[in-house]
């Protein structure tokens, strides 16, 4: 079959046209079971602004990724970025996890969808000249029974003008959500305190009012047992929490970091003081002996 | 000595043994005892190796983070370096029958041939009951174990918790660390570490 010259032409033009079309969306890279997009809140980078990207994965049925303190086994994903002169990136902002596994071995991810929030500044010299080329090695770790690791090379185009930024309608949705999902600062007039009950660590929070659940989500690891079930009681202004010690833990520790779910999207960062930190179980029992 | 202070010491150490945690293994108590059915036939009998340092690896042939240290040759490396020189070295294979890492005995001879492995023995623990009673959650976890049959290190081979074979040069490896500190008759500096990897394949459904 022939093809004309004109025809040949307009799919040049067209293709070529796709190429070079700037986007805040750029096409999903695949990882095992599912996708990889960087995607940006806004149309442009403007220069001396911080704006956010997103590594939005979308995974098959079952399938899951890890968050930064991935609980008993697995990984969480990790992007090395290679940006423009004058651009920066911060660290993963990190929605609340889920638990996930079995009654003895818990991780903690995501299945499903999930967004990781890259704050971006970009330098007050920025020049606007020449759109930014964005681009980053990501390796991810996704699990269902079995695990597989993934990488998968992620990039995006986007302009650099020197207006402040509008934000790109097709990727408002799921930023909001991705915020959305993000754990917020506790209020100040919450109190918590960790007590070191020698096999456990009993929280106990003062919010004002009584809530009917919470889950604790611990930022480092080897702190609490992953998959002791957390056993909770309800106060009148709030709850206590006790959290099985890990068998991984044989110093005291002086404070207690992690996330606390109260409900679906009500997460809060919390870093609680432990009182009269005591040595760990194993020691105490040496030190009852010596005496 | 009196005889009211002798059962006094007997009333504080009952009294010290019920506190002491029931589940899961730990630094600084004993090692569940077991007897294994190796990939090579024979049958082992942990008890039997009082006396000697036995390191217990757990192994999932198919876990990348297994595959780290096999591709690489570090895990077998360690094996003929401490075997030589006197420890036993069990590798674990806790994966039930269908699920990733379950090898019969002559696979998993084939394996070890092919990959050139060289632990004391290959343990096939299919039904998971080894793997339980030392609550080892990852592959590849490490536990060592004393002359006297005492936990002294449980948790990952190394720092570098990645599956990446190019994190292994530079790592510190705790295995060999603690075997070094053992075998002089120091105590374990680190004797618990986050035991990186894959979940174990135990029997049981997955969410």
């Amino acid at each position: 079959m022939r093809c004309s010259t004109a025809s040949v032409r307009f799919f040049l033009v067209l293709i070529l046209g796709l190429i070079l079309l700037p986007s805040a969306r750029a096409s999903a890279a695949s990882i095992p079971h599912g996708t990889v997009d960087l995607i940006a809140e806004n149309q442009w980078i403007a220069p001396g602004h911080q704006s956010d990207l997103g590594l939005h994965f979308q995974l098959e049925q079952g399938w899951h990724i890890y968050w930064v303190n991935p609980g008993d086994s697995g990984q969480p994903p990790r992007a090395e970025w290679h940006l423009p002169t004058g651009l920066t990136v911060g660290d993963i902002a990190w929605p609340a996890p889920q638990r996930l596994g079995t009654p003895t071995i818990v991780d903690f991810g995501y299945d499903d969808a999930v967004m990781l929030l890259v704050p971006m500044r970009a330098s007050a010299t920025l020049s606007a000249n020449q759109p930014a080329q964005l681009r980053a090695e990501l390796r991810v770790l996704v699990c269902r029974e079995i695990c597989i690791s993934g990488k998968a090379q992620i990039s995006l185009v986007l302009p650099v003008r020197s207006v402040p930024p509008t934000p790109d309608a097709r990727t408002r949705d799921l930023f909001a959500a991705a915020r959305n999902s993000l754990p917020r600062a506790a209020p100040a007039d919450w109190k918590f305190s960790v007590s070191d009950a020698k096999e456990a660590f009993v929280l106990t929070a003062n919010l004002g009012r009584k809530v009917p659940q919470a889950t604790f989500f611990p930022l480092e690891e080897s702190r609490i047992d992953n998959s002791a079930p957390q056993k909770f009681i309800p106060l009148a202004t709030g709850f206590r929490l006790t959290l099985l010690k890990s068998d991984q833990l044989l110093t005291p520790i002086r404070r207690l970091k992690g996330v606390l779910e109260l409900s679906t999207n009500q997460n809060y960062v919390i870093d609680a003081p432990v009182g009269n930190p005591s040595a760990a179980r194993q020691k105490d029992g040496f030190r009852f002996l010596a005496k | 000595m009196k005889r009211s202070t002798v059962y006094w010491m007997i009333f504080v150490l009952a009294m010290l043994a019920a506190a002491l945690p029931m589940s899961a293994v730990k630094f600084g108590q004993p090692a569940p005892d077991f007897t294994g059915t190796a990939s090579n036939g024979k049958t082992y009998h942990l008890a039997d190796y009082r006396g000697k340092i036995v390191v217990l690896e757990w192994h999932n042939n198919g876990c990348p983070y297994t595959r780290k240290h096999y591709t690489s040759g570090n895990m077998q490396k360690l094996q003929k370096q401490w075997t030589a020189r006197g420890v036993i070295w069990f590798t674990v294979l806790s994966s039930a029958p269908g699920k990733q890492g379950y090898m019969n005995a002559s696979d998993e001879n084939g394996y070890i041939a092919k990959m050139g492995a060289a632990p004391t023995a290959a343990l096939l623990d299919p039904t998971g009951a080894i793997g339980h009673s030392y609550t080892a959650k990852t592959t590849p976890q490490m536990i060592i174990i004393d002359p006297q049959g005492i936990v002294i290190y449980d948790g990952a081979i190394d720092n570098r918790p990645t599956e990446d074979v190019k994190d292994i040069p530079g790592a510190t490896n705790y295995v060999n660390l603690a075997l070094e500190q053992a075998l002089a008759g120091k105590p374990v500096e680190t004797a618990a570490t986050r035991p990186y990897g894959c979940s174990v394949k135990y029997p049981g459904s997955w969410f």
